[in-house]
């Protein structure tokens, strides 16, 4: 693994969170959380339940607005971010239940809604085929993805199949930020492992990565950066090899942070 | 080329399309044996006319439904089209008059569209209650009456033939022609199974979910306009109880050309396939003098039986796929 302080060394963040706070009801799901991500480098976001991981990765892809604070895309400070903000400056999350087209191939699933055109009749456009599998193959031969055939329905694919089709979907989308919510938690071994090579794949194409996962031995194998969250606050934000598991739990769990350390 | 690059749909298309292609071949050899003036070319031409005004209805609502929605209305806006397009006639210039039946026919499906954006429950509740409200509209402006009195330039379209085929029957095969490129070929028609396979898939993929939802529903309003206007034409006068049953027709022949109901999977070819079936199957058992009231239930039997065959088809599939897998598993172990 790549040493994250050589990532970090006058590199500016890529997508920082300022002094967030969001509010659902009375209830208050993230306080004042600040947050700086880099490309190329793979972080970890743990926590109980209800600790705000989901609030905090949906404000970053604008699916919901922080009640307090900003975020930066690069230079610029946006106090609402908005899907359409995000995905323009290419931010992408891959959720749990994936959204995938069950009814459509491979190819016409990772390149859904940026087809290449081959020519057009007033408003339609006709879909350069030849292109479009040409590109789908080329992103999902990038990341190492071995898939027997582009057409087959994805319906018929395994979990760790249609994961990945969901992944190369998502490079297709972003090059900036791409975001997993419990990328492995319905995952066997083998596609686990399978998965969290994918993602350290994305990363190292420059990609700031963000990993919801409740597994500390995925954490631990992936992340370049750790951050515990517990009831709406971060009380860890440091490099993985600074720093050890029983930390991190209690971290998460609100425990004394310093009987184990 | 194509096969290549959508053999998923493709292969369920082709099975179904040649299942019905056989089908289709089988009723005509047995009609033909008790009535061979069936195959006649003037026959056939009859049969034709007689399934393009579901035809052109079926194309759209084909579509609908593969984007994963559908409209139960297309029976009253047929009529709503037909007498409004008839009544017109007495007024303004025929071609303004077909015009107007064909335009009304899109605003009723935008109304439609509108209302299964707006209010998130099935599009069968919504349009069950348009079903109502636009067969109240059209007997309310006929007073439950036929038009009568049209002139006879407005029959001009429907009753046109060129070379030998009746004008509406040429409407169905450029129509189907173009839905065929539209469906299969260009980036709506792709999101159109797109949608229709998992909508928040397609949306989060950037597809303008309510432009197409609302574009499919008067697209298909649009073609069921065509298709009154045609039959109103045809007939020379409209009433207000034309296309009772009309969406069953049209429905039944979608789903019987592998349009799954659910949405995301389906063909032109195969829904062209279907009506020709279905009417070759209503016209045939007339001409070799069964009872017509058997057509309705061999109507029936050929949609049950064509979903079951589906059904049973890929659970089939399934089962081997699975043994394969489990071959392949102990096999590397």
């Amino acid at each position: 693994m790549t040493n994250p302080l050589s990532v970090h060394a006058g590199a500016q963040p890529l997508v920082r969170g300022v002094g967030i706070t969001k509010y659902f009801g009375g209830v208050r799901a993230l306080d004042n959380v600040s947050l700086d991500l880099f490309p190329g480098e793979v972080v970890a976001l743990v926590g109980d339940n209800g600790a705000g991981k989901s609030t905090l990765i949906k404000i970053l892809s604008g699916m919901y607005q922080a009640d307090e604070g900003s975020i930066w895309l690069g230079d610029v400070e946006l106090q609402h971010l908005t899907v359409r903000q995000a995905r323009a400056f290419g931010i992408e999350t891959v959720y749990q239940q994936l959204f995938l087209c069950d009814n459509l191939g491979a190819a016409a699933n990772v390149m859904l809604g940026q087809e290449p055109v081959k020519s057009r009749f007033g408003p339609f456009e006709i879909i350069d085929n030849k292109r479009l599998v040409e590109e789908a193959r080329k992103r999902i031969d990038e990341l190492g993805i071995t898939l027997s055939n582009l057409f087959t329905p994805v319906r018929r694919f395994s979990g760790g199949q249609r994961q990945a089709i969901a992944i190369a979907r998502a490079t297709v989308n972003a090059d900036r930020l791409i975001q997993f919510d419990e990328p492995t938690a319905a995952l066997g071994v083998r596609q686990t492992k399978a998965t969290l090579e994918l993602i350290q794949r994305v990363a190292a194409k420059g990609i700031a990565v963000v990993v919801i996962s409740h597994n500390l031995d995925d954490v631990f194998a992936i992340a370049h950066r750790i951050v515990a969250m517990r009831l709406g606050r971060i009380t860890l934000d440091t490099f993985a090899d600074q720093t050890t598991r029983a930390h991190v739990i209690a971290c998460m769990t609100g425990l004394s942070s310093r009987q184990d350390a | 080329m194509r096969a290549q690059n959508l053999p998923s749909t493709v292969a369920l298309i082709m099975g179904r399309s040649l299942g019905l292609l056989v089908a289709l071949v089988l009723t005509f050899l047995a009609i033909s044996l008790y009535s061979p003036q069936y195959l006649s070319i003037e026959n056939l031409l009859v049969v034709a006319l007689q399934v393009s005004f579901v035809g052109i209805a079926a194309i759209g609502t084909g579509c609908l439904i593969i984007s994963g929605n559908v409209d139960l209305s297309i029976g009253s806006q047929y009529a709503l089209c037909a007498v409004t397009s008839a009544m017109l006639a007495k007024s303004v210039s025929a071609p303004i008059a077909w015009m107007a039946g064909i335009f009304l026919g899109a605003v009723l499906g935008l109304v439609n569209g509108l209302l299964v954006w707006r209010v998130p429950i099935s599009p069968i509740i919504i349009t069950l209650g348009t079903l109502t409200i636009f067969r109240g509209i059209a007997l309310k402006i006929t007073n439950g009456f036929g038009v009568r009195g049209v002139p006879s330039s407005f029959a001009q379209l429907g009753q046109a033939v060129w070379l030998g085929v009746p004008m509406p029957v040429w409407i169905l095969v450029l129509l189907a022609g173009v839905a065929h490129i539209l469906l299969h070929s260009t980036k709506q028609g792709r999101h159109l199974f797109a949608f229709g396979g998992n909508r928040e898939a397609a949306e989060s993929a950037g597809i303008d979910g309510k432009r197409l939802v609302l574009v499919s529903f008067a697209v298909n309003g649009a073609l069921v306009g065509t298709s009154a206007v045609l039959a109103a034409s045809r007939f020379g006068s409209a009433a207000p109880t034309f296309g009772v049953g009309f969406e069953l027709d049209v429905i039944a022949a979608v789903i019987l050309g592998g349009v799954v109901f659910s949405g995301g999977e389906g063909s032109i070819v195969g829904i062209l396939l279907g009506i020709v079936l279905l009417g070759v199957i209503n016209s045939g058992l007339i001409s070799i003098g069964i009872d017509p009231h058997y057509t309705q239930m061999v109507k029936g039997l050929a949609l049950v039986f064509a979903v079951t065959l589906d059904q049973l088809t890929q659970e089939q599939q399934e089962r081997h796929r699975k043994k394969l897998a489990l071959g392949e598993r102990s096999s590397s172990a």
